[in-house]
């Protein structure tokens, strides 16, 4: 059933990768030609147009654009984090469900096999394709990176890993979600609105002290690349909050299903 | 084989079935019929732990009927009313993926049900028609020589050739001695293969009995016509069925003697007495 799973998964997993390593590849390919010293003071004073609040949001303040390993920690990560969240919303919010939206659940249910393996066979599959895709895009990055300039490893490791923190949380809480519905299409824009609605939260929370209440409200603030590119740690408290939603959220969706109606 | 012990669903407050009770024997085919709405399929989900029973116990082969038990799934063959697959796999990759969920080995069986349905193994299952579907379907029901099988409106798009095929096969698969619970509104079927039937009528199940008993119950409809038509309504009180100026059309299940000496006095114009067909019983049990 894995093995299935895995290939009527393959598709999205390569067109979603595609999309990031066509984004990385196509920087690298033409910063070292425009980033003479000219074009960078002309970038420099460029972004010092823009209101403090917007430098911060694209870490502008504690980076800079001058190189393209700054490139990846300022625009980059968050091309990263975005596109790799809403591939994992929309894979847990259909992982689980498309059998039920499908209607093949009642062939599937009907074969000698437990609720259970289902899900774990889901799961399986779901963690295989977003590590792979954070691993692959990692290596791709790595080499892309050392062919043109030297860089933090110890950072890039941290903010390349860093998409971990937020992915999973989204897939499992989609999957979960999933298990209220019957039908695809219904928590398709639920889970696009998680990705995005927590995603504004977090820039919402750095702006200022007065709005800094919404990090406490998005899974971005686990993927603290701030932290990252300043002491180059990943909060352990974070990691340990990481923890705790996936091991909350699988167990509810084991609960959830195995009393679901399934059409 | 399968037993049925006062089983109940509700959706929130409606009703999908009641106090439903009923057995199947070993090498039997019943016939599960009532028309559209009546709890037909609500029944096969509740055996099959699609959906959740509010009361009442299934027992399969002598073993309540947990979702989980695998040893129980392995004896029992499923086809739903609409059967969906995974479109963008081939008959064959469908064979091959159903094939590793049993134990058994089912190659011959596939092998003799495909070529008894005329299946083509390298076809889409998106490119099937409605009626190859349904073979598909049906082929993937049988093929581990379940001994439950379980039928939701199975011939649906079949035609007139395959459905005789499927008999056929359903007529072998109970001299084997494995039990098919077959749910249908097409009385036709009952009548061609089916030993016993019970008949759902708004989720309770108001009927079981043979075909043979069906036949031999007393039941016919009796005409009558007479000028003194106003006085056989009011003194004999019969159950009418239909009725105009000077005829009515009842049903009886007395003895007949009884009724042509009760209409001896009435001065009749026509009495015609029919043999109730098997049709005219369901409809009845309907209303």
């Amino acid at each position: 059933m894995l093995k299935r799973e895995m290939q009527v998964n393959l598709k999205s997993f390569i067109v979603w990768t595609s999309i990031l390593i066509i984004i990385f590849a196509l920087v690298f390919a033409i910063y070292p030609s425009i980033m003479d010293n000219e074009n960078i003071a002309m970038m420099e004073e460029f972004m010092n147009l823009f209101p403090e609040e917007i430098i911060k949001m694209f870490n502008m303040d504690i980076s800079s654009l001058s190189s393209a390993y700054g490139w990846f920690k300022t625009e980059g990560l968050i091309f990263i984090l975005l596109i790799i969240g809403v591939y994992a919303a929309t894979l847990g919010s259909n992982i689980l469900l498309k059998e039920e939206s499908d209607k093949t659940i009642e062939y599937l249910a009907s074969k000698p096999i437990r609720r259970n393996e289902i899900i774990t066979s889901k799961i399986l599959c779901g963690l295989f394709y977003i590590s792979l895709m954070i691993i692959l895009l990692f290596l791709f990055n790595f080499i892309g990176l050392s062919l043109i300039e030297d860089f933090d490893i110890k950072s890039f490791i941290l903010l390349s890993l860093s998409p971990f923190l937020i992915a999973l949380p989204i897939f499992f809480i989609c999957m979960f979600i999933s298990t209220f519905f019957n039908k695809t299409k219904k928590t398709f824009g639920i889970a696009i609105g998680l990705v995005f609605i927590s995603y504004f939260f977090m820039i919402l929370s750095n702006l200022n002290e007065n709005t800094e209440v919404f990090k406490y409200f998005s899974l971005y603030t686990l993927a603290d690349s701030r932290e990252i590119i300043l002491n180059n740690r990943i909060p352990i408290i974070n990691v340990l909050i990481f923890f705790i939603i996936i091991i909350v959220f699988v167990l509810g969706i084991y609960h959830k299903y195995n009393r679901k109606e399934l059409v | 084989m399968l037993k049925i012990d006062k089983l109940t669903k509700y959706y929130g407050k409606i009703k999908g079935i009641e106090n439903l009770s009923l057995e199947l024997n070993e090498g039997e085919i019943f016939g599960f019929i009532g028309p559209n709405g009546a709890g037909k399929s609500t029944t096969i989900k509740c055996i099959m732990n699609l959906i959740n029973k509010n009361s009442g116990d299934i027992y399969i082969d002598g073993k309540i009927n947990s979702k989980d038990d695998l040893e129980l799934k392995e004896i029992i063959g499923y086809l739903p009313s609409e059967i969906s697959l995974y479109d963008d796999m081939t008959v064959k990759q469908i064979l091959d993926y159903n094939a590793q969920f049993y134990k058994k080995d089912t190659s011959f069986k596939r092998k003799e049900l495909v070529t008894k349905f005329q299946l083509d193994e390298s076809k889409k299952i998106e490119q099937l028609s409605l009626g190859n579907l349904k073979k598909l379907g049906i082929v993937l029901a049988l093929v581990h020589d379940p001994k439950l099988i379980i039928l939701d409106e199975p011939t649906s798009g079949l035609d007139p050739i395959m459905q005789d095929v499927f008999y056929n096969i359903l007529k072998e698969e109970r001299e084997k001695g494995n039990t098919i619970f077959y749910s249908t509104h097409i009385l036709s079927e009952i009548k061609k293969i089916c030993d016993r039937v019970g008949i759902i009528k708004d989720g309770n199940l108001i009927k079981v009995e043979t075909l043979k008993e069906m036949k031999n119950n007393n039941l016919v409809i009796v005409t009558i016509k007479s000028r003194k038509i106003a006085n056989i309504k009011t003194e004999l009180k019969l159950k009418i069925l239909e009725e105009n100026e000077e005829e009515i059309k009842i049903l009886y299940n007395d003895d007949i003697n009884k009724l042509i000496k009760l209409l001896e006095c009435y001065n009749l114009e026509k009495l015609l007495i029919e043999e109730l067909s098997i049709e005219d019983m369901f409809i009845h049990y309907y209303k």
